[in-house]
C-alpha cells in the first residue's frame, strides 16, 4: 500500500517564483489498484510521480510504502521496490547495449552487480520467451542494440524490464505519449497484460482520456495540486469519456486555458 | 633509415602510450566522463614506479603493477569530487591534476636518482635480470632488442586489453557500461550510479598510472615532465580508434583504441621529421587533434544520418 500523507511541495521557496504546488496533499494506492492519473499541464502528476519516486524531495508530510516512511531513502533505493517506464522511450534502456545484455541487467534487480559473467546464457531462452510476449519479433534480435529500435520497440522493452524481477509498484509515466497512435495502442494493451498477469499495483499518468478511462481499476483527475475527482469500483466502470471530458474541460477554462 | 629508426620509436611509443589509451578509454567512451586528471596520474605511476624499483628493490613488472593502485586512488578523488561534491566533471579533473603536480614533486624529492638501471625490458642495459634470462636474451641478440621492447609491450598491452574485455563482460562492468549511457537504467535497478561513476574513473586512472610506469621502464628514466599533454594525446588516440578503426568488422573497440593510440605515436613521431627544431610540434600537434575531432564528427554525423534512414523501415 502508497500512501501520500499531508504531502506538501514548494518550488524555489523564498523566492520570487516560489511556486506552492501540493499544500497538505493526500493520496491512498491500495494493493493490486491499477489507477489512471489525468489533469491539464503543471497540475501536478508527474510531481507526484516525481515525489513517490523521491526524484524530488518534498517539502513537509510523508511518503509510506505498506506503512513505513520511506521519505529518508534516496531515489534508487525506492526502485528497489519499483519499477518506472518514462515518456522518453530512450529512458529505460541502454541504446549502446543489446537486448540481451539489457535484459540481464534488468533479470539482475535486487542482486550484486559483481565480478561473475554478466549474461547468464541458461536464462537465454527465458528471455526469448518474455520477448515474444509482445509481440513484436524482438526475441529474434536478442544481438541487437537498444538503440537501432524504433520508440514503440524500445518502449515495449523497457516495460518488459522495468517488470522482469519481483516489484510493489509500476509507476508509468505518459509512457504512450510520445508514440504514434497505433503503436501507443499496443504499448497500452501490453501494459494493461503485464499488470493483469503480475498482479501489480500501478499507478499510471496520462493525457489521453480514453487510456484513463478504459484501462484500470481506479481514475482519478488532478487540478491545481488537488485531486478533484476520483473514481473507482463501479464509478469507475460506468465513467464515460465525454463526462471526463466535461469536467477537464470546465476546469481548463477555469485555468484560462 | 632515419625514417626506419623513427618507425620503431613511435611503435615503442605508441604501445606504452595504449595502455593509457585504454584506461582513457574506459573513463571517456565508457562512462563519457572527459577525465583531466590524467596529466597527474600518468605522471605519479612513473614515479611511484621507480621508486618502487629503486627504494625497495622491486622487480619491475611488480612495480608497475603496484603503481596501478597510485593511480586508482587518485582517479577516486576525482570521482569523489564529482560525484558526492557536485564539482563539474572538467573542474574535479583539473583539481585533482594540479594537486598532483605538487604530489609527483614531493615524491621524486624522496630519490636520489631517477635513472633505472633494471627495467621490464632490462636486456636493453647490460644487466640482464629482466624477465628473460641471460641466454635468451642473449641469443636474441642486441640488434634486436627494439623488436624484444616491441615484442614484451605487445604481451603488456594484450593483456591489459584482455582483462579491460572481460571486465567489461561482468554484471559490474554491464553497470559501468549502463552509467555512461543512461545513468536513469542504473538508478531504476536499484543501484547508486554515482559509486560506478567513482569506480570506474579510478579503474581508468589505474591504468593511466600503469602506462606512466611503463614510459619510466621504455626511457629507462622517470622524468617530471612526462605528464603534460596526455590528456591530448589519450584522446585523440581513443577518438581516432572508435571512429576509424572501430568501423571495420570484428574490431573490438578495445583493439581499435590500441590501433588509435599507435597510429596517433607514430604521426607525432613524424612530425618530429619535419620540424626538426621542435619549435611547432605542439602547434601540429593541436592541429592534428582538432582535423581529427573535425574529421570524427564528420563520419559519426554521417553514421546516424545513414541509421536514421534505416531505423525509417523499423516498424513496431
Amino acid at each position: 500500500m502508497l500512501e501520500l500523507k499531508n504531502v506538501s511541495k514548494i518550488y524555489n521557496p523564498g523566492a520570487v517564483t516560489e511556486l506552492c504546488l501540493f499544500d497538505s496533499f493526500n493520496l491512498t494506492v491500495k494493493d493490486g489498484e491499477f489507477v489512471s492519473v489525468v489533469g491539464s499541464n503543471g497540475s501536478g502528476k508527474t510531481s507526484m510521480l516525481n515525489i513517490i519516486c523521491g526524484s524530488i524531495p518534498v517539502s513537509g508530510g510523508e511518503v509510506l510504502i505498506d506503512g513505513k516512511n520511506v521519505n529518508g531513502l534516496h531515489e534508487y533505493q525506492r526502485y528497489r521496490m519499483m519499477g518506472r517506464v518514462y515518456q522518453n522511450p530512450a529512458a529505460g534502456t541502454c541504446p549502446n547495449m543489446t537486448i540481451l545484455e539489457n535484459m540481464s541487467l534488468a533479470d539482475n534487480k535486487g542482486k550484486r552487480y559483481g565480478l561473475s559473467f554478466g549474461v547468464n546464457y541458461g536464462r537465454k531462452q527465458y528471455y526469448r520467451e518474455q520477448l515474444s510476449t509482445l509481440g513484436l519479433g524482438l526475441e529474434d534480435k536478442l544481438d541487437v542494440k537498444l538503440g537501432a529500435l524504433s520508440g514503440g520497440q524500445r518502449q515495449a522493452v523497457s516495460l518488459l524490464m522495468a517488470t522482469l524481477t519481483p516489484i510493489d509498484f509500476l509507476i508509468l509515466d505518459e509512457h504512450t505519449a510520445a508514440l504514434d497512435p497505433r503503436t501507443a495502442e499496443i504499448i497500452m494493451e501490453l501494459t494493461d497484460k503485464v499488470i493483469k498477469e503480475k498482479r501489480l499495483t500501478a499507478i499510471m499518468v496520462t493525457h489521453n482520456l480514453r487510456y484513463a478511462v478504459e484501462y484500470g481499476t481506479r481514475l482519478i483527475m488532478m487540478d491545481k495540486g488537488k485531486v478533484i475527482l476520483d473514481k473507482s469500483g463501479e464509478e469507475k466502470q460506468n465513467a464515460k469519456v465525454d463526462d471526463i471530458l466535461d469536467i477537464f474541460n470546465r476546469i481548463s477554462i477555469e485555468c484560462g486555458n | 633509415m632515419l625514417f626506419f629508426a623513427t618507425t620503431i620509436d613511435g611503435l615503442q611509443m605508441g604501445l606504452c602510450f595504449a595502455v593509457l589509451a585504454l584506461g582513457v578509454y574506459i573513463s571517456y567512451s565508457i562512462l563519457d566522463f572527459p577525465d583531466l586528471s590524467v596529466d597527474g596520474t600518468f605522471p605519479l605511476g612513473g614515479v611511484v614506479c621507480t621508486i618502487l624499483m629503486l627504494k625497495l628493490g622491486m622487480p619491475a613488472l611488480l612495480a608497475i603493477l603496484i603503481s596501478f593502485f597510485a593511480g586508482l586512488a587518485a582517479g577516486a578523488v576525482t570521482g569523489v569530487l564529482h560525484v558526492k561534491f557536485n564539482i563539474s566533471k572538467l573542474l574535479s579533473g583539473i583539481i585533482v591534476m594540479t594537486a598532483l603536480l605538487s604530489v609527483t614533486l614531493a615524491l621524486t624529492k624522496l630519490l636520489t636518482r631517477t635513472g633505472l638501471t633494471t627495467t621490464i625490458f632490462s636486456f636493453r642495459s647490460e644487466n640482464l635480470s629482466g624477465i628473460f634470462s641471460g641466454k635468451a636474451a642473449g641469443l636474441l641478440g642486441a640488434a634486436n632488442r627494439d623488436y624484444m621492447i616491441l615484442i614484451i609491450e605487445l604481451v603488456f598491452v594484450i593483456a591489459v586489453k584482455i582483462i579491460i574485455d572481460l571486465f567489461l563482460k561482468t554484471k559490474l562492468g554491464y553497470m559501468l557500461r549502463a552509467t555512461g549511457d543512461n545513468e536513469m537504467l542504473v538508478v531504476s535497478l536499484g543501484k547508486d550510479s554515482g559509486t560506478y561513476k567513482i569506480l570506474g574513473i579510478a579503474l581508468a586512472n589505474g591504468f593511466v598510472s600503469m602506462s606512466g610506469a611503463l614510459y619510466a621502464n621504455l626511457f629507462s628514466q622517470y622524468d617530471n615532465s612526462c605528464g603534460s599533454g596526455k590528456v591530448v594525446m589519450a584522446l585523440a588516440s581513443v577518438i581516432i580508434g572508435m571512429a576509424v578503426f572501430s568501423k571495420i568488422r570484428f574490431m573490438s573497440d578495445t583493439l581499435a583504441v590500441i590501433f588509435g593510440a599507435v597510429v596517433y605515436s607514430l604521426c607525432l613521431n613524424y612530425l618530429v621529421l619535419v620540424d626538426t627544431n621542435g619549435i611547432y610540434l605542439k602547434l601540429l600537434n593541436a592541429v592534428m587533434f582538432a582535423i581529427i575531432l573535425i574529421f570524427n564528427d564528420k563520419t559519426s554525423s554521417f553514421v546516424s544520418r545513414r541509421s536514421k534512414l534505416k531505423g525509417g523501415n523499423a516498424k513496431c
